[in-house]
């Protein structure tokens, strides 16, 4: 077990308590008139910055929450606000 | 055996003796001594022969660094000789030798060396290539060290997960003082040492600081930390890892009081202190692995803390204040020291000098030991100037050789710290540190004992002050004082003598030479990244032990730079290698059993496991389940549906929830009824298929299939996290276990538990109901018909669910009841062609390739609905593989996997068997859609030696009872 | 013939213009290379490696050569791949170590012996070696399995692939650029991409950390970083990039001798001809561009082993590293050119197939960047599959990683 990930509720805990969902990319696209590009961008394609990005995790061994955190994963640590935006 | 008069810090125990075996040998140590050490006390001085020429290795260093001293220890190949504590009645073994170490018949391969240049196994061997198999198994029987015993099994291991605020590794000095700072500072502290006992390098030595011999010093710092409450120590203890977010884990060996054999730890610290000081830094010259040479830290420590003299007469070659000190202390002991060289010209500290001059031992400075000579062990040795100008050579058999210290910087660079050559100490060491990790002592290059225990305190103090229990100033405080005490290194920064070649040894593992890594240099593989992989240096069972910092700085030497222009290679956790059964620790086989198990198991039930989830399989003999088919359909049988996922969502958005994964529109959802529906990936895949039912306002109640049951409330609230959506989501599944009773006297069963009306008309197909059975026990009743047959799902309490499988048992034994299994449930919902979730759908079927597209709303693309943009491209693509029943020509049913062909592969089997309902083989396959439609011949493979091959005609499904009468009526 | 090589690969002056310029100094840029000079003539090629060559995946793979696979889309090309290692052997003048000792996936129930049976139903059907055993067929292939009921997946049976192996993966690297420049191909290190231009929807210079190459031929072979060097030119592709460990023990006399793999245990082993056990592989499931290891992995790993092959337990892990994988939504490449860029061709999204296609599929890609048409054998792995929602079967259900299952 090695990084951690801070639950809001359950705070600091071990990485593989969680579920990862993902880079934040939006709410769900409106599906009328959505064509195939737009949905498997918002599907398949994602942006991977090799910096800090917002990301979704679910703790699974806990809380049962999901929830956004900054997390580098060049460096795989979560990232402080002055971080954010690089 | 052969002990000097006892130092006050010896280690060794003499009034208990031990004896072990060696080969066919009795031999005798004391309680204290290593394997190596009682074996050097019994006259041994060949360890080992080398992997590749087979070279004669002996005692070099003492804590693992190399592996001259592997050997089979009780059984187990490749134990650290030097490290591993002797025990009584031991049986020790040497590796890699055809013979006996001293008397090897491989050893002629040394004078082949010339044919083995780096990477000649690359060259070699491949030409013709019908020749290379027989090489091949030549090349892999040479290979490798010590041999796997099946039958060795381990002793108990334990394992051990701590959080402490502060972890401090290493107990030297500096750890020592480290620990007792920020354990001064109210904070739990766990302190890890490698060696039996702390002490680090003030262990063995007799050298004063205020007042007090080295050895005593920390001794009594040790007493002093043992006695703090807060602060754990754990000897024997290597720290094997640094992980992510200081995570530190390590390995203990047992000793002979403690319970356990091997104990793994992990500590998750707040500040972790790395002390882990220094180790000698290899010197490079012709012959530098010789039996006979060895490290003037290892000589001196065998006299003090094993009271064993390393030789008769010495000569020393060294770089470094310690050497000089040690020369002269082992003088004191009865060594004769030949000479002491020392490639430093100047620099010396001269009180050392001065105590070699008393001693009348001649110091050469600006001398450097070139060459070892002797076949089987040190017989002289030829000694130069640093200029390479002037050599004379001296008759010794003992040559002490070091170019100085080498910091051990594994932790730090497996928190991946960059390292950057130290222009001042010669070092290797982090440009910076990180938040919450600190380094302190010898490996920083202090090198007085005063500045390497206040370093420790400024280490600690600074961790306490990470962890809020000491401001940042008084932490800073230490750190100033240690700015004033700095002194200059007087280490020397040579680490290959003039003329090292194809004899002096870079990697002893792995036999790379000096001219080897010229050879690597001059091919391009001029880094030591590349040039460990292309000679091997550093991939051996010590790792980077030897080769560690010397690799780049010979390197950089042999591509004519300054040193410090390459980095040494990344370093790789275990830091010490680590057995796997000690990670493993106790075989667990976590499975979870439903609450109907053990009513069950008395049935005769053959369980397997199913996920998370031990299942019955069938019950008594027969494992197809004929029987147990044939009794559903004929009488009535219960199976054990517990497994599936239920759940209860409610709260005013808990529609919108549902409207989301599910593809149909559940604003229709009736109470009292239920509907069957599903959830689609984002690919329109079938996730996941159930039935809802609406008990209550904004209120509803839901199955999932077994697999699906952990992950549904993750899904559901990732797919509405955007939203702000309010409603609660209540995992029900271990709490309540269901119970299917199914066949045409179902209803007769399950009237006789209850007063309600169970008629058709009262409680159709597809109907839903909640009563007592027995008036007791509160279940929920749903009518379904997964196999086929009129059938009730009863759920009820967990708690009650075995008292409910009996009354069943009693109540259905006029009518025959008995209990079915998975099996028998796979092939029953075959004859009525339902599908299970990925053994008849993969990534690339989507809902409706699955004939299961009826269940799809279009019209309800505001509700977002996960899968549906999927489907509606999909819907109309051509070429898609559909699922379709058939049935096969003939008897025997083909295996599952079988494929479909027709001169390509147009689909495969996902499920067949007989049907012992309709007495012939069917099945269900995922074929091309030109093949789909029914009366479609297919041709079918399976796989054998030779293949088979089998007739089938696609049909339509439901095999059985197409209009669902049964399990309507 | 007991002398050293000379320079495997030449240094090389970094010329303004190429014919192709390849990104990435790995295994399939340094094959595409030595394909397009080899095959088709075209030496004005420029490999770019931001470290060293066979640094990233490279050099971080188990090794592992098979031609199992599931569809008949992936198989011919494994096959195809599989059988070039004697004849590269040769070819190149270097030993591969090729070790062609077979592969055993062990099943754990019936209905993974099922799944197992349709690959080998595929394989036979295609003319490639592949069998189930049952379950004492297994022990008979490898002794020191345990068959035991009571360990946490029974052993059911398995499928047995004899043609399959293992190759020396770094020998592999060195052999290509060796090869790749005594055919005039430039490989530079140290060179990082940091742009491709593209002018009027065709690509027309690279531009890197040493100056700007002009070219209108790209090869986007970068591995993991695949992601973000087709971001220059606008192209968003559908690959998670994840960590994936792998750990070897310390060497020791022949004992294992085949390579065993068992997909419920998450787990396979082989020794190397140099003795280790080399076992891999676990994949995190979440997105990173740092080889990071975890203490976590490596016990699951001795948990995992010394229930399959209990001889195990007195032996001891001498090293974990971590590599990269680009992982794709159906386990399969993306390997396409022309498509929306004039000129910028990808070879990527191999997640960890990449080592034992990289010499096939440098040949075939070669071709395609040669002749401009795509080889019929590579048709499959275009990049609008996802948006055309055909995925390819290589794995059966929905990958265990990311928020889509």
């Amino acid at each position: 077990m090695s990084f951690t990930i801070t639950c809001p509720i359950c705070g600091k805990r071990d990485l593989y308590e969680f579920r990862f969902g993902g880079e934040e990319h939006g709410p769900r696209p409106d599906y009328q008139a959505l064509t195939p590009q737009a949905w498997c961008d918002y599907v398949h394609r994602r942006t991977h910055r090799a910096g800090p990005q917002q990301e979704w995790w679910f703790h699974r061994d806990g809380c049962g929450r999901w929830f956004t955190v900054w997390r580098d994963p060049g460096t795989n640590r979560e990232t402080s606000c002055s971080e954010k935006r690089r | 055996m052969n002990r000097i008069a006892p130092s006050p810090a010896q280690r060794i125990h003499r009034r208990h003796r031990v004896s072990f075996t060696y080969g066919n040998r009795l031999l005798e140590g004391y309680r204290g001594d290593t394997v190596a050490t009682a074996l050097f006390a019994n006259g041994v001085r060949i360890f080992s022969r080398s992997l590749k020429y087979h070279r004669p290795r002996g005692l070099y260093s003492l804590d693992g660094e190399s592996s001259n001293c592997l050997m089979e220890i009780d059984g187990l190949p490749n134990m650290r000789a030097e490290q591993v504590p002797l025990r009584s009645g031991m049986q020790v073994r040497a590796q890699n030798v055809w013979g006996s170490p001293k008397r090897d018949l491989l050893g002629f391969l040394d004078a082949f060396h010339w044919a083995m240049p780096a990477g000649f196994y690359y060259r070699l061997f491949h030409k013709p290539y019908r020749l290379w198999p027989l090489f091949q198994n030549l090349i892999r029987r040479a290979a490798g060290a010590g041999t796997v015993n099946p039958d060795w099994v381990p002793g108990r291991t334990d394992e051990l997960h701590l959080n402490a605020d502060v972890c401090v590794v290493g107990g030297g000095p500096a750890g020592m003082h480290a620990a007792k700072a920020a354990a001064q500072s109210g904070l739990r502290v766990v302190v890890l040492e490698a060696r039996p006992w702390l002490g680090g390098f003030y262990d063995w030595r007799t050298a004063r600081y205020d007042q007090a011999p080295l050895f005593e010093r920390s001794r009594s710092l040790a007493r002093e930390l043992e006695g703090l409450a807060n602060v754990r120590i754990h000897t024997s203890c290597t720290a094997t890892g640094l992980y992510g977010h200081n995570l530190v884990t390590a390995v203990q060996d047992g000793g002979p009081e403690d319970f356990f054999y091997q104990r793994y730890l992990e500590i998750r610290a707040r500040a972790v202190v790395v002390a882990t000081g220094c180790t000698e830094r290899p010197l490079v010259f012709e012959h530098n692995e010789r039996p006979g040479v060895m490290q003037p830290g290892c000589a001196h420590r065998l006299a003090h803390t094993y009271a064993l003299l390393p030789g008769t007469s010495a000569v020393f070659s060294v770089g470094h204040d310690l050497g000089l000190e040690a020369a002269a202390d082992l003088h004191d002991l009865g060594l004769q020291i030949v000479c002491v060289a020392d490639c430093r010209p100047d620099g010396h500290d001269p009180q050392r000098v001065a105590a070699l001059e008393e001693r009348n031992i001649p110091l050469l400075k600006g001398w450097v030991a070139a060459r070892a000579l002797g076949r089987k062990g040190v017989e002289a040795a030829v000694l130069t100037t640093t200029d390479g100008n002037a050599t004379r050579t001296v008759t010794c058999d003992l040559l002490a050789a070091s170019a100085g210290l080498s910091p051990l910087t594994g932790l730090l660079s497996l928190a991946r710290l960059p390292l950057a050559y130290h222009e001042r100490t010669g070092f290797f060491l982090p440009t910076s540190m990180p938040e919450g990790l600190y380094a302190a002592g010898r490996l920083l290059g202090y090198d007085d004992p005063p500045a390497i225990e206040l370093s420790g305190t400024a280490a600690g103090r600074s961790a306490a002050a990470q962890c809020g229990a000491l401001d940042v100033g008084t932490a800073q405080e230490a750190h100033r004082q240690l700015k004033d005490r700095h002194r200059v290194m007087r280490g020397s920064k040579l680490v290959m003598a003039p003329g090292a070649n194809a004899k002096s040894f870079v990697c002893f593992d792995e036999d790379v030479t000096v001219k080897h890594l010229r050879q690597a240099v001059s091919m391009g593989l001029d880094v030591p990244e590349l040039a460990k992989r292309f000679t091997a240096a550093g991939t051996g069972p010590s790792q980077s032990g030897i080769p560690g910092h010397n690799l780049p700085l010979i390197m950089a030497h042999l591509r004519g730079e300054s040193a410090g222009t390459l980095r040494p290679t990344t370093v790789r956790p275990p830091l010490k290698p680590t057995l796997l059964a000690t990670y493993a620790g106790h075989p667990m086989d976590i499975h979870k059993k439903t609450p109907l198990h053990e009513v069950q198991e008395r049935s005769g039930a053959v369980f397997h496991r199913v996920g998370v989830w031990k299942r019955a399989r069938y019950f008594r003999d027969d494992p197809t389940g004929r029987d147990e088919i044939l009794n559903v359909r004929r009488n009535v049988g219960i199976f054990d549906g517990s497994t599936l996922g239920k759940f209860r969502i409610f709260g005013p958005d808990a529609e919108k929830a549902l409207q989301r994964v599910y593809v149909s529109d559940m604003s229709r959802v009736p109470a009292g009824k239920l509907k069957y529906s599903a959830m689609c990936t984002e690919d329109g895949c079938l996730l996941d298929d159930g039935v809802v039912t609406r008990v209550g306002e904004n209120e509803y109640y839901f199955t999932t299939s077994t697999s699906r049951a952990g992950a549904t409330v993750e899904w559901f609230r990732y797919h509405s996290r955007h939203e702000d959506w309010r409603y609660h989501l209540v995992n029900l599944t271990d709490a309540l276990a269901s119970i299917n009773l199914a066949g045409p006297k179902a209803r007769e069963v399950l009237a006789r538990l209850t007063d309600a009306d169970v008629s058709n008309e009262a409680f159709p197909f597809m109907g839903y109901r909640t009563f007592r059975l027995q008036g007791r026990v509160p279940a929920r009743v749903l009518r379904l018909g997964f196999v086929g047959e009129l059938s009730y799902e009863i759920h009820v309490p967990s708690s009650m669910a075995a008292t409910v499988w009996q009354w069943l048992l009693e109540a259905g034994r006029p009518f025959g009841i008995r209990p079915f299994g998975l099996e028998a449930q796979n092939v029953l919902r075959l004859e009525k062609g339902h599908v299970i979730i990925g053994q008849e759908s993969e990534i690339r079927t989507t809902l409706i390739d699955l004939g299961l597209g009826f269940l799809w709303d279009r019209t309800k693309t505001w509700a977002k609905t996960v899968g549906a943009p999927a489907l509606q491209f999909a819907e109309n693509q051509k070429g898609r593989l559909k699922l379709v029943g058939f049935q096969v020509d003939g008897t025997r049913p083909p295996l599952d996997g079988s494929i479909v062909v027709d001169g390509s592969i147009r689909g495969h089997v996902c499920t067949c068997r007989h049907s012992p309902t309709l007495e012939k083989p069917i099945g269900l396959a995922l074929v091309h859609e030109d093949l789909a439609a029914a009366g479609s011949r297919l041709h079918l493979f399976e796989p054998g030696d030779p293949p088979e091959y089998f007739d089938a005609v696609v049909v339509p499904v439901p095999f059985y009872d197409p209009h669902g009468k049964r399990m309507k009526s | 013939m007991f002398q050293p090589f000379g320079r495997l690969w030449k240094q090389a002056p970094l010329r303004s213009a190429y014919d192709v310029v390849i990104v990435g100094g790995g295994l399939h840029g340094l094959a595409t290379a030595y394909y397009l000079a080899r095959n088709h003539g075209i030496n004005r090629v420029a490999v770019l490696e931001k470290n060293h060559i066979g640094y990233g995946s490279a050099g971080r793979n188990t090794a592992i050569v098979r031609a199992n696979q599931r569809t008949q889309e992936n198989i011919p090309l494994y096959d195809e791949g599989l059988k070039m290692w004697p004849q590269l052997m040769d070819e190149l003048d270097f030993n591969l170590m090729f070790f062609n000792c077979g592969n055993l996936n062990l099943a754990h129930s019936e209905a993974a012996l099922g799944a197992l049976r349709l690959q080998v139903a595929s394989a036979q059907y295609l003319g490639v070696r592949s069998e189930i055993v049952d379950r004492q067929q297994c022990k008979e292939l490898i002794p020191q399995l345990n068959l035991s009921e009571d360990i946490t997946y029974p052993i059911f049976g398995g499928m047995y692939h004899p043609p399959g192996g293992t190759v020396r993966h770094d020998a592999l690297v060195w052999a290509l650029a060796k090869g790749a420049s005594a055919r005039g191909v430039h490989i530079h290190q140290q060179t990082e991409v940091t742009g491709i231009t593209v002018r009027r929807n065709r690509v027309s210079a690279v531009e890197t950390s040493r100056g700007t190459i002009a070219t209108h031929r790209v090869l986007n072979a970068a591995g993991p970083w695949s992601v973000l060097v087709s971001d220059m030119v606008g192209v968003r592709l559908p690959i998670h990039v994840l960590p994936i460990q792998a750990m070897v023990t310390e060497p020791l006399k022949p004992f294992l001798h085949h390579v065993i793999s068992s997909g419920t245990y998450h787990c396979y082993a082989h020794q190397s001809l140099k003795g280790e056990v080399v076992t891999g592989a676990h994949m995190d499931p979440w997105i990173s561009y740092g080889t990071h290891v975890t203490a976590h992995y490596i016990r699951h790993q001795a948990e995992a082993l010394t229930e399959l092959l209990p001889c195990l337990r007195g032996v001891k892990f001498m090293r974990q590293w971590g590599g990269l994988a680009d992982m794709t939504p159906d386990m399969a490449p993306i390997i396409d050119g022309n498509d929306p860029i004039e000129g910028y061709y990808m070879d990527c999204g191999w997640g960890y197939f990449g080592f034992k296609s990289a010499p096939i599929t440098g040949k075939y890609m070669a071709q395609y960047m040669a002749t401009g048409r795509r080889p019929q054998i590579l048709r499959p792995f275009r990049l609008q599959r996802y948006e055309e929602n055909r995925l390819l079967g290589e794995i059966a259900s929905p990958p265990q990683y990311g928020p889509w299952n």
